[in-house]
């Protein structure tokens, strides 16, 4: 099969002007959903998909693109100005993101991740195009002993979201880890922590505490500190452009975010979050301006963007290579492909190419116009900031309760999302980083499954979890990352940067 | 990765870090608690079973809780700031409303009294101002996700007219 | 009179419509998050219904949480007596509603009719040594726990079938090395990729692996063979166990006989109509129909044998 001629034919076919209308309609509307906080790209494109079933498949299938990259993008959105994740994966992007909002330089971060966006987002859908049937091989190689591996791997990896002291990070961490128990354990279907609360049975939501953490607790504190506080955030100090540092600074993290993004995402348990926590941590390592982190460092919003974008193409491959849904976005958009007669499977590629290629063309067309669109709209978005407060975090209230009861309308969901407000603000104002919190409640629950799981099909023998290659070498990363540092000081006879500014 | 940046605030323990101790050792108590009360019997080859984690994580928060004891006699915690509660107090106030609201009153009302009950804690217009915008800001809000987009909102006087 | 003021609300909300008078506005539940499997049976019924003049308006709503258990709770407390109250719901509630002790029990629901539903089947990978179901009994009955299954949480359908072939094999269902993932794609991995002995779900899940040649077949839990699949039944092979995966609609508790009656013959209307066909052809779904109270009675019965299959695994006390 002629690849590269079908791929051809198909963006031929969405380039016609109709189509790029569609393109630019679905970027439109998805980008409006998604910027809303507490409303992620799986809800964004649950909401907008009834529309795009009135248009021909074609056209359709373009505008579905268009919502999807538009909902994940502004997700961004919302995190980089208002400290307001619509979901998890971008929670890292917040991080630095919104602290460079604060400092005038907004521009430059929506600037930073929406090129890093459409680079990560070309990059790996060229390579779903192009590399799905390797990866896949990889991604099926991956059971239960690999997956627990990789969780190591990332708790390896998470004191770089610490903040400046372990103890309150581990502390952070742990609180996350015992919020991450409650609900029915998978493996025996007992209750855990739910005191008999029915609506406790699911667990907590990672959207209600990424949205109460962030949202409500940011809010809470901003109200607490307002008088000493500017009533006012300087929308742009500088430039409202990338300028030649930041673009020297911005692009390998892209690249890197890029590479860790797509292939993780193309494991069926890998996730959209580990790839950011694993970008966010390398690029504060590499980082030649260590001491930035945490203050608004442009890395930290490039790489974990790119990551994050790569992640969603990742998801892809095992959705149309095995007609696998591995995360909520992808079941949305399984249903979404089925409206369009695409059967997502192992025999796509060969039954329905014109379909595959078709959609691969509309990632693309929707990718660029993603960038089109919002590039000019950048000046827009950071006037946001110009809102007086009491209307702003109005707002930002009124959205995210609306966010909340969108994916569950209950008052026991709203009643959550207060308490986990209140333990955000609290966190705050003791100088808890939060991050780690959302980090334990997502990454506990999978690496208990995991082990229990590898440990259960070897019937209990723990040699089962480092009997692959894969696990082994996953496992050899993690040490390097532990005793690496270490021993390159030694080596080199002199203090890495990094260790030598957080122990000045 | 250590306190190094941190410069002590003063020598004196810190009272609110002894409660922050406290709270770390109730939560690890109650993650052990429910973890001795879960069923062993359910059979599974894995060894480790529902129990362990949580006992570990408990293990690990009692930990945690006694590094923070440490950390507040050496005085080692952050300077804070000076909390205004009362603006808390009128967001929070605005969260309880819009839950107790949302069963009859319906999304509309029940949201526009979180918007002007959160404007109000950071200084905004009086409350028979901003009540109105927030509840017709809710309810635009209601009318596109509700009936544009057929998201299933709870409904009350205000969404039945419509 | 009730007729004409339903009407006219439906007119005040659907506008200037032409559709008959005494045609209901219905309020369907789907008691799980937008997209799943009870999500999608209430939304097409929405269109089905609307599409053929059946209902003035469907209203669906989701109350996730717990395998329906959250939502039949509040189906049960709010709706008590609404004759335009409907709830979806399948097999999957009966096993959530015993292991997770619910004080909501299916007999308090009306039951309406039963649907869809959806058979097991028990696969291996293709590269696998075991080539029929007689083989995997035979290692089960040799030594159970190397024999790691694949598939749905823990008391879903999928581990009560596998409970259910212990029995019937003479095997202690407490011995199984039941697997449990959290969604079909990462078991469907797992099993694809060799890492469990054997996969079980729904075969609308494996269908694609079977096709392209990646899974084998061993069985299936249908009472007789099913068109396409290659594969026994598991009574064939000599084990007792049927299992469908159903899906169904109740309405509230509380309503008059005539209100029920008037229900039942509109879902028996929409099962024979044309938009309902097409919809059962689109996503796939066998059409399992089953009316009034003959589904009532097929519910209890199935509420007995899970609850006893449950408590044989150690799930349920």
């Amino acid at each position: 099969m002629d690849s590269f001629a079908s791929l051809l034919h198909g963006l031929s076919v969405a380039m016609q002007p109709g189509n790029l209308l569609y393109a630019f309609i679905g970027v439109t509307l998805g980008t409006a959903v998604g910027v809303l906080p507490g409303i992620g790209p799986a809800l964004t494109v649950a909401l907008l998909l009834p529309i795009t079933f009135k248009l021909d498949p074609a056209g359709s299938l373009i505008m579905f693109a268009g919502i999807y990259y538009g909902g994940m993008y502004g997700g961004s959105t919302s995190s980089i100005l208002l400290n307001t994740p619509g979901e998890s994966a971008s929670m890292i992007t917040a991080l630095e993101g919104n602290k460079m909002a604060r400092a005038g330089r907004g521009g430059p971060a929506l600037a930073t991740s929406a090129i890093g966006s459409f680079v990560a987002g070309m990059i790996a859908t060229i390579g779903l195009a192009f590399l799905a049937p390797l990866v896949v091989d990889l991604a099926l190689s991956f059971g239960p002993a690999e997956y627990f591996a990789l969780m190591v791997l990332a708790f390896t990896t998470v004191s770089a979201a610490f903040g400046n002291s372990a103890l309150r990070g581990l502390t952070s961490l742990f609180i996350g880890l015992a919020l991450g128990l409650i609900g029915i354990d998978l493996q025996t279907g007992q209750a855990r922590l739910a005191f008999g609360i029915p609506d406790l049975l699911d667990g907590v939501e990672v959207t209600t505490a990424a949205v109460g953490m962030f949202a409500l607790g940011e809010t809470l504190y901003v109200a607490a500190t307002a008088s000493r506080s500017p009533d006012k955030i300087e929308p742009v100090r500088g430039s409202l452009w990338m300028t030649a540092s930041d673009w020297a600074r911005s692009w390998k993290p892209w690249l890197r975010g890029t590479l860790l993004g797509f292939p993780i995402g193309a494991l069926p348990a890998g996730g959209a979050e580990i790839p950011t926590f694993l970008s966010y941590s390398i690029e504060k390592q590499l980082s030649q301006n260590p001491e930035e982190f945490g203050q608004g460092a442009i890395e930290g919003v490039a790489g974990p963007e790119a990551a994050n974008n790569a992640s969603a193409a990742g998801t892809l491959v095992p959705l149309l290579t095995l007609g696998l849904p591995t995360s909520a976005t992808a079941a949305m958009m399984l249903a979404g492909f089925q409206q369009y007669g695409l059967q997502p499977g192992p025999l796509l590629f060969t039954s329905n190419p014109d379909l595959v290629w078709g959609l691969v063309a509309s990632l693309l067309i929707a990718n660029f116009m993603l960038l089109v669109l919002n590039l000019p709209l950048i000046g827009l978005w950071v006037r946001l900031l110009a809102i007086p407060r009491p209307w702003l975090y109005g707002g930002i209230l009124v959205f995210a309760t609306l966010g909340t009861l969108g994916a569950n309308p209950s008052a026991f969901e709203l009643g959550m999302l207060a308490v986990l407000g209140v333990l955000g603000f609290g966190m705050r104002y003791f100088d808890y980083p939060v991050a780690p919190v959302i980090i334990g409640l997502i990454l506990g629950p999978l690496a208990e499954q995991q082990l229990r799981r590898a440990l259960a099909i070897s019937q209990g023998n723990p040699s089962a979890l480092v009997e692959t290659p894969l696990a082994i070498g996953i496992y050899v990363i993690c040490a390097l990352i532990v005793v690496g540092p270490l021993v390159w000081r030694m080596v080199s006879k002199k203090p890495l940067p990094v260790l030598a500014s957080s122990e000045d | 990765m250590i306190d190094g940046n941190q410069a002590p605030v003063s020598s004196r323990a810190d009272k609110a870090a002894f409660l922050i101790a406290a709270g770390l050792f109730a939560l690890a108590g109650v993650v052990a608690w429910d973890a001795a009360h879960l069923n062993a019997a359910v059979a599974t080859y894995s060894r480790v079973g529902a129990a362990a984690f949580p006992y570990g994580i408990a293990a690990a928060l009692t930990a945690l809780g006694l590094g923070t004891v440490a950390a507040a006699i050496k005085g080692e915690f952050p300077d804070r700031e000076e909390l205004e509660l009362h603006r808390v107090g009128w967001i929070l106030g605005g969260l309880i409303a819009q839950i107790v609201l949302l069963g009859f009153a319906g999304f509309s009302i029940a949201t526009g009294v979180l918007f002007a009950f959160t404007a109000r804690g950071f200084g905004g217009k009086p409350l028979w101002a901003t009540i109105p915008i927030g509840i017709v800001l809710s309810l635009i809000l209601y009318l596109v996700f509700s009936k544009g987009l057929e998201l299933g909102l709870p409904q009350g006087p205000l969404e039945r007219l419509f | 009179m009730r007729a004409f003021t339903q009407a006219l609300a439906g007119i005040l909300v659907a506008g200037a419509l032409a559709t008959p008078v005494f045609a209901q506005e219905l309020k369907i539940m789907a008691p799980a998050a937008p997209g799943g499997g009870w999500d999608q049976t209430a939304r097409s019924l929405q269109q089905a219904l609307q599409t053929e003049g059946l209902a003035k308006g469907v209203q669906v709503n989701n109350v996730p949480g717990a395998g329906g258990s959250i939502g039949i709770a509040q189906f049960v407390n709010q709706s008590k007596g609404d004759p335009n109250a409907l709830m979806v719901g399948g097999y999957v509630m009966v096993g959530a509603l015993i292991a997770n002790n619910s004080p909501v029990k299916l007999d308090q629901v009306t039951p309406i009719a039963r649907l869809t539903g959806e058979y097991e089947a028990i696969v291996v990978p293709t590269s696998s040594t075991i080539k029929t179901i007689g083989d995997l009994v035979a290692q089960l009955k040799a030594d159970p726990g190397t024999v790691s299954w694949g598939g749905g949480s823990a008391g879903g359908t999928d581990h009560i079938t596998v409970g259910l072939i212990a029995k019937a094999a003479g095997v202690d269902p407490t011995k199984i090395n039941y697997i449990p993932f959290s969604g079909g794609g990462e078991a469907l991995a797992a099993i694809v990729g060799g890492k469990v002995t054997a996969g079980i779900s729904g075969y609308g899940e494996f269908e694609g692996q079977v096709k392209a040649g990646k899974l084998r077949v061993l069985a299936v839990s249908a009472p007789e063979r099913l068109a396409g699949v290659d594969a026994p039944t598991l009574k064939e092979a000599g084990i007792n166990v049927e299992v469908q995966n159903w899906r169904a609609i109740w309405a509230a508790p509380g309503i008059t006989p005539e209100q029920k009656a008037s229900l039942i013959s509109t879902f028996e209307k929409l099962h024979g109509s044309k938009s309902w066909k097409d919809t059962l052809a689109a996503k796939g779904w066998s059409d399992t129909f089953l009316a009034g109270d003959t589904f009532g009675g097929y519910v209890t019965k199935e509420v007995e044998q899970t609850t006893a299959v449950l408590k044989d695994i150690g799930l349920a006390k």
